[in-house]
């Protein structure tokens, strides 16, 4: 025992030249061990003598002798059943002679005894070995080549985690890899095979391969792999993320998952992989549900003969693309939900419920406060085609228009939003949305007319026609005398073809654009349609001409409002497109100073908007830091930027929540200005109640430019929910404010969004279990903030239209199942929290908190569907928006219940 | 001849034939007939924008089978109405505030001036005085008072500016008037400010001064017989003073313009406090005695004015302390006032013709809204018809008032009260003492809501607020009450 004994301690000091602090608590420890010797179990100690006796035995001369003892040891060591808080017993009596077997090994000469050994010293370093050695990958490379999985789980993944580091050491020495690879080759599959493909795929990132990982996939895993890619393709920076998504894309494809294929291909933004995967699908309902997805997204694919068997259902498909259903699947829903009875903007106010003095019975009627009731009307009733004040019959025949009594409540350019609020009432129902628009095209109010043109725009909004009526009555008037009918046109058409890259739209609004005699505030919308339209595309064309608009421009124009849509507009092109926007970012630098620090913030946030990028996100914050003399304005739209660009993933959000909390501590009163409106995007029809109570804080803020922006804010955290709690806040705000019209406006603003379609919609860009942006929206709620930012010349003063834009981000939050004949069916389904199960063992339940209801159903931020019956399959995974059910072949009636 | 089919709102129509030979008008013709849809409001979308009138059918290309979209309506184009509404954002700015209240303006407290401030406000909710107020002039003759003229004058004068002063209307000329025939009212504290005064005395002064000039209209005889104020405010009271010795007997009548409630310890409600005030003990000299005895004084009410004046007396006389000192017991009173049961007999039976039509054209009402409403709403409904009978009826009343000529009496049945009252103004004391606290108006204005005339600021309030202002606590309570009578029409 006495040789023993001298090696433990030598192997002890070898292994540690501890610093002297760490001396006492080290012998404490040895004592406690040596201690716990005495206290094995005879079963132990034998095995620890055995053990040890199979240490001298390796260092014998008798190679034989040798080769016994290693087998013995490897047996050992391999049927060995470990728990998960402890050592496996022969490697923690091994411990102490690691040293000698080291020292041992080195001096051996190579022999297959020596890679044996290697062996078995790369397992005892899995314990031994100092951070940052990797003597287990060293030893292992020098060991035999055999199935590295019989060594164990937890050898094979410290295995992967050194080779993550010694691939990084070698890349920056400029060293081969390849020994690496071909142990990555060995160590992927067995991963793969053990339920562990997180594992393997995070290897596969550490070596930069991912492209192996696709051989290895099979039917049974691909699903769990492909989830852990898409979700973990949001923390990678670019252009990483789109070789992830391109891997995931690949396996979708490969086991003929084409819905799921579309959605990564649609995150990708790849139009060459939406055809191709649409082309790869053969099943004419799986490409109906294709459809559908697309036309969600927005995307406009022009069917051609390769992508559909014949003319009839080229028809059919391209009709679903169009979204042309859209209007009649809401209604669906609202009749389900019974919610088809219009509301007057009373119904939504409840004064009843306002103590005393909120509402006096006014004698004189307020235009302002018709203005708010009509977008609140509008905002209500969107969609459903029919309400009590724009469209109701009057009760007097013999005047004959309908509307016409309410319409002129409004003042001047109050009537241009008053027509405009039909098109958001017969929003996506385009063929009798016309028929009621159209008498005011022929109005002899210019203001009328404006509207009447916008809501044109509004109704065809996300959807499309094949006769296509919102160009045909809209182009006309972009070049007539009047500016209020210009911008109603221009308005009109950025809104219908948002995101569509319409060729004509280019041609008749560039023009305008540059053209330096017509108004700032034409021109300014102008360049705002072609941003929607023309949206995330970084078309030269568009670029070029806003450009020059923004050169060309005096220092008094640039200084106006509405200047700010002119830059929205360039940074809409690059919406979300990363470093594309670096050569407009240098052109923007040579900006009169009036606007170009504005231009730089919105370009650089629009195009790292949703990218989750902290570096962005930091930079914009640093911003926020500076304590500006009076004059710049580029501090607002940086708060805005740290919402888009953090608004990726959950947790960016939740971080970029609590730095904006810090802004509102320390930050000026330009920066506090914009936190509301930050923290609105940020949670936009989702009211967290800490988002909810910080802006309730500030709506009741001093200065009543924070105090509107978080009264508006409260209207978009709570957009289209009904929110009993907002809704409580806000009412009580209208009788706080009773006597400021500017702020009794915003209140009743907040009141209409909350309140949006009864309910029934969403403003959130982003859908299908929030792995999809959809760029329009995103564009259609960033116009509306950057029109926020200035509320009182724009949403209070001439320009409150801005106010439709958010028709871009309208949707309904429904799910809506269909049958073989895409007719409404009604099944059971489980809705309730989602709960995120990416990269966990087992079938865990992926929803918490559910109830049973029968489709059609809403779904809020956050939720997620199921099944809750085995006799229809879906034919997309995401429940969301409309799914087609086809009937399960396997499914057998329970006898019981039936 | 190409033939298209043409989708107009929901509807699609095939097999629409193009004869290309013409301009397309003539194909807009043909649309006509199928549309009703005028050609000029035609729009059709084809290649490259809209189908024109005189378009070339060989350039747009129109395939066989193609479908082409038809929009347009023959709906009437709106017209702005020829008097666009007025909207507050027109109005002077300093106009805007009062304006999107709806009412009246408040008054300026000129230095402990609410006690006049809130009696005005009251008064000002009679439409009636307004309208006699108006009519006054001073071609009457100043009569032996000069200063009742001045003071009526100046009353006519503020009431003029309150209805039409959008911003707190300062009474300066009629505090003075009003100090110079009152005296009392002027009365300072060593420190040479105006000291608080008791509402009801300067209620009493007003309506005195203006009982005596508004009476007097020369020319016709029936007028001159029924003085406004009295005619408005004047309960006919017919008492019997019974001698407890002697059981001697006698009665007397007196016209008076308020009744007083009295307040003791088993009042609770304005009803029991009415008739606590309807009966008084007095001594008096008995003409059988020949020396002074306790009588009872028992009155009844003998006719009923329009508007019925409650004072709840809540102040008396306190020796130890010099001061009025008031009662805070908490007295209710309704919104609704039946006074019937205070009537002498042959006033009942006046009434009960009134009051039986009244209540039938009331049951009618809510009988026929059973019907339509099957029930379900009965009770509802019923509230409903009696505040909007009586608003029927509050412009019967106007109508008597302005047109008191009596050709029109003939003709027109004249309305006849029901003893059955509405509350329209409520004048609320706040403080300990009738010289101290704050006097307030709260007024129901024609539109249903109450209003509380602050002094300067006027504020909204709910009905179900102002029967709080019953007392028994520090909070304003009800010192005099101002009821409008329901009336019924006869057949």
């Amino acid at each position: 025992m006495a040789p023993e004994n001298s090696k433990d301690s030598h192997a002890m000091d070898q292994d540690v030249q501890p610093p002297p602090s760490k001396l006492l608590p080290k012998e404490a420890k040895k004592k406690k061990e040596e201690k716990k010797d005495e206290d094995l179990s005879e079963e132990d100690l034998a095995l620890k003598q055995q053990l040890e006796l199979y240490v001298e035995r390796v260092q014998d001369g008798d190679p034989a002798i040798q080769k016994m003892a290693l087998e013995a040891m490897r047996q050992e060591i391999r049927t060995a059943t470990s728990s998960m808080t402890s050592v496996p017993k022969p490697l923690k009596f091994l411990r102490p002679h690691y040293g000698t077997l080291k020292s041992y090994y080195e001096k051996m000469v190579d022999s297959e005894l020596k890679r044996y050994l290697a062996d078995v010293i790369s397992v005892l370093a899995l314990t031994m070995s100092e951070d940052g050695d990797r003597e287990s990958l060293r030893f292992r490379l020098q060991g035999s080549i055999g199935d590295i999985g019989s060594w164990g789980h937890e050898y094979v993944r410290n295995l992967a985690g050194e080779i993550g580091n010694e691939f990084q050491q070698r890349q920056t020495d400029e060293q081969p890899v390849d020994d690496l690879m071909d142990l990555v080759k060995q160590i992927v599959p067995f991963h793969v095979k053990h339920n562990a493909e997180p594992e393997a795929v995070d290897l596969l990132m550490e070596v930069e391969n991912l492209e192996l990982l696709t051989q290895h996939i099979d039917k049974g895993n691909y699903k769990r792999t492909c989830s852990y890619l898409t979700s973990f393709a949001s923390y990678v920076p670019e252009p990483d993320d789109t070789l992830v998504l391109d891997i995931a894309y690949q396996l979708y494809c490969k086991f003929e998952k084409y819905p799921d294929a579309l959605r990564v291909a649609l995150r990708m933004d790849n139009t060459q992989y939406v055809k191709s995967t649409f082309a790869a699908c053969k099943d004419l309902l799986e490409k109906q549900q294709l459809c559908y997805i697309l036309a969600r997204q927005g995307v406009l694919l022009e069917l051609d003969e390769e992508l559909a068997d014949n003319d009839e259902q080229r028809e059919l498909l391209q009709e679903l693309i169009s979204n042309s259903k859209l209007s009649e699947g809401y209604l669906t829903l609202a009749r389900d939900l019974d919610v088809m009875e219009p509301k007057t903007p009373d119904d939504i106010y409840k004064a009843h419920l306002v103590d005393g003095r909120a509402s006096a019975g006014a004698s004189v009627d307020s235009a302002r406060q018709n203005l708010a009731a009509t977008f609140v009307n509008a905002f209500v009733n969107a969609g459903f085609v029919q309400d009590k004040l724009m469209t109701a019959p009057s009760m007097e025949s013999s005047t004959g228009s309908s509307s016409g009594s309410w319409l002129f409540k409004n003042k001047e350019h109050g009537k241009a939003s008053a027509a405009a609020s039909l098109g958001l009432i017969v929003l996506w129902d385009v063929d009798g949305g016309l028929a009621l628009v159209d008498k005011y095209l022929y109005s002899n109010d210019n203001h009328v007319v404006a509207g009447a043109l916008l809501a044109v725009g509004i109704m065809n909004c996300g959807v499309h026609n094949e006769c296509d009526p919102a160009y045909a009555l809209l182009f006309e008037s972009v070049n007539k005398e009047d500016p209020t009918i210009r911008i109603g046109a221009i308005m009109g058409l950025g809104l219908a073809y948002a995101g569509s890259q319409k060729e004509e739209v280019l041609d008749l609004l560039t023009p305008i654009v540059q053209d330096s005699k017509v108004g700032i505030e034409v021109a300014g919308f102008a360049a705002m349609a072609l941003g929607l339209v023309y949206v995330g595309s970084c078309n030269e064309d568009v670029a070029q001409s806003i450009v020059l608009a923004l050169m060309n421009r005096s220092e008094a124009e640039l200084g106006e409002p509405l200047a700010r849509f002119l830059c929205l507009g360039l940074s809409l092109l690059y919406l979300g497109k990363q470093d594309a926007v670096d050569a407009t970012m240098e052109v923007a630098k040579t900006f009169h100073e009036k606007i170009s620090k504005y231009c730089q913030v919105t370009l650089d946030s629009c195009a790292y908007a949703g990218t989750g990028n902290v570096l962005k996100v930091q930079a914009l914050l640093s911003l926020c830091a500076d304590h500006l003399e009076k004059g710049d304005s580029h501090q607002a739209p940086a708060v805005l930027g740290i919402a888009l660009v953090a608004m990726a993933e959950e947790l960016g959000l939740d971080m970029a929540i609590r730095s904006l909390e810090h802004l509102l501590q320390y930050g000026e009163q330009n920066i506090r200005r914009a936190v509301p409106l930050a923290l609105g995007i940020l949670s936009v029809s989702n009211p967290k109640i800490s988002v909810m109570d910080t802006l309730s804080r500030l709506s009741h803020d001093t200065d009543s430019e924070v105090a509107m922006a978080a009264t508006v804010s409260l209207g978009l955290i709570g957009a289209g929910t009904n929110n009993a709690r907002i809704a409580g806040m806000l009412r009580n705000l209208s009788s706080y404010y009773y006597k400021d019209p500017s702020l009794l406006f915003c209140v009743r603003i907040a009141q209409g969004l909350v309140h949006m379609g009864k309910g029934l919609m969403t403003l959130n860009p982003y859908h299908s279990d929030r792995f999809l942006l959809s760029n329009v929206a995103l564009a259609g709620l960033m116009s509306f903030l950057h029109g926020s930012l200035d509320m009182k010349s724009i949403i209070l003063g001439k320009y409150h239209y801005v106010l439709y834009f958010l028709v871009l981000a309208m949707q309904p939050r429904m799910l809506i199942t269909l049958d073989e004949n895409l007719k409404p069916l009604s099944v059971p389904v489980r809705v309730g929290q989602a709960v995120d199960v990416v990269g966990q063992a087992g079938r865990p339940k992926t929803i918490t908190g559910f109830q049973t209801h029968t489709t059609p159903v809403l779904l809020a931020t956050g939720d997620r569907a199921e099944l809750a019956t085995e006799k229809y399959i879906p034919l997309s995974s995401v429940l969301e928006g409309f799914v087609i059910l086809k009937l399960n072949p396997d499914y057998q009636q329970d006898h019981l219940s039936s | 001849m190409p033939t298209v089919s043409v989708k107009w709102q929901k509807q699609v129509f095939t097999g629409v034939e193009i004869d290309t030979e013409q301009v397309p008008y003539v194909f807009k013709c043909q649309l006509y007939d199928l549309t009703g849809v005028p050609p000029e409001r035609q729009k059709i979308t084809v290649k490259g924008g809209l189908l024109k009138d005189d378009g070339d059918w060989e350039n747009l290309g129109v395939k066989e089978g193609q479908r082409l979209m038809l929009m347009g309506t023959a709906d009437e184009i709106p017209k702005a109405p020829e008097k666009g509404p007025v909207f507050i954002e027109d109005l002077p700015e300093d106009e805007q505030g009062t304006a999107a209240l709806g009412h009246t303006a408040g008054l300026v407290n000129l230095g402990n001036t609410c006690y006049m401030n809130s009696t005005v406000q009251c008064l000002h909710s009679v439409p009636e005085l307004r309208l006699a107020l108006k009519e006054y002039s001073a071609a009457v003759g100043t009569g032996i008072d000069p200063l009742l003229h001045t003071l009526t004058a100046a009353t006519r004068d503020l009431f003029g500016e309150l209805d039409k002063s959008l911003r707190p209307v300062a009474p300066i000329h009629f505090l003075t008037v009003l100090r110079k025939k009152y005296p009392q009212f002027a009365q300072q504290t060593n420190h040479g400010l105006y000291m608080q005064q008791d509402a009801e005395e300067c209620w009493t002064q007003l309506l005195y001064v203006l009982s005596q000039r508004l009476q007097s209209v020369p020319q016709d005889e029936e007028e001159a017989t029924n003085p406004v104020v009295k005619h408005l405010f004047g309960i006919e009271l017919k008492s019997f003073i019974k001698c407890a010795e002697s059981a001697e007997e006698s009665s007397e009548s007196e016209t008076v313009y308020t009744l007083k409630c009295h307040i003791s310890s088993e009042v609770n409600h304005l009803h029991e406090g009415l008739k606590q005030g309807l009966k008084s003990e007095l001594e008096k000299t008995s003409p059988i005695l020949g020396r002074s005895t306790l009588h009872v004084k028992e009155s009844h009410i003998n006719k009923l004015p329009p508007y019925l004046t409650v004072q709840f007396v809540r102040f008396f006389w306190k020796r130890e302390s010099n001061q009025k000192a008031k009662i805070l017991r908490k007295v209710g009173y309704p919104l609704v006032l039946d006074v019937f049961d205070f009537c002498t007999e042959e006033l009942r039976d006046k009434l009960k013709g009134p009051r039986k039509v009244y209540q039938e054209t009331e049951d009618a009402k809510v009988g026929l809204k059973k019907k339509e409403k099957e029930g379900a709403e009965g009770v509802k409904a019923l509230q409903n018809l009696g505040t909007s009978t009586s608003d029927e009826n509050v412009e019967m009343v106007d109508d008597a008032g302005q047109h008191p000529s009596s050709s029109e009496k003939v003709c027109a049945p004249e309305p006849e009260v029901t003893g059955i009252y509405d509350l329209v103004a409520v004048l609320t004391h706040k403080g300990r003492s009738a010289d101290s606290g704050h006097y307030v108006a709260w007024v129901k204005q024609d539109s249903g809501k109450w209003i509380e005339f602050d002094d300067e600021q006027p504020i909204l309030q709910k009905e179900e607020d102002i029967t709080k202002l019953s007392g028994g606590g520090d909070w304003h309570m009800a010192y005099i009450c101002l009821y409008k009578a329901r009336v019924a029409l006869p057949h």
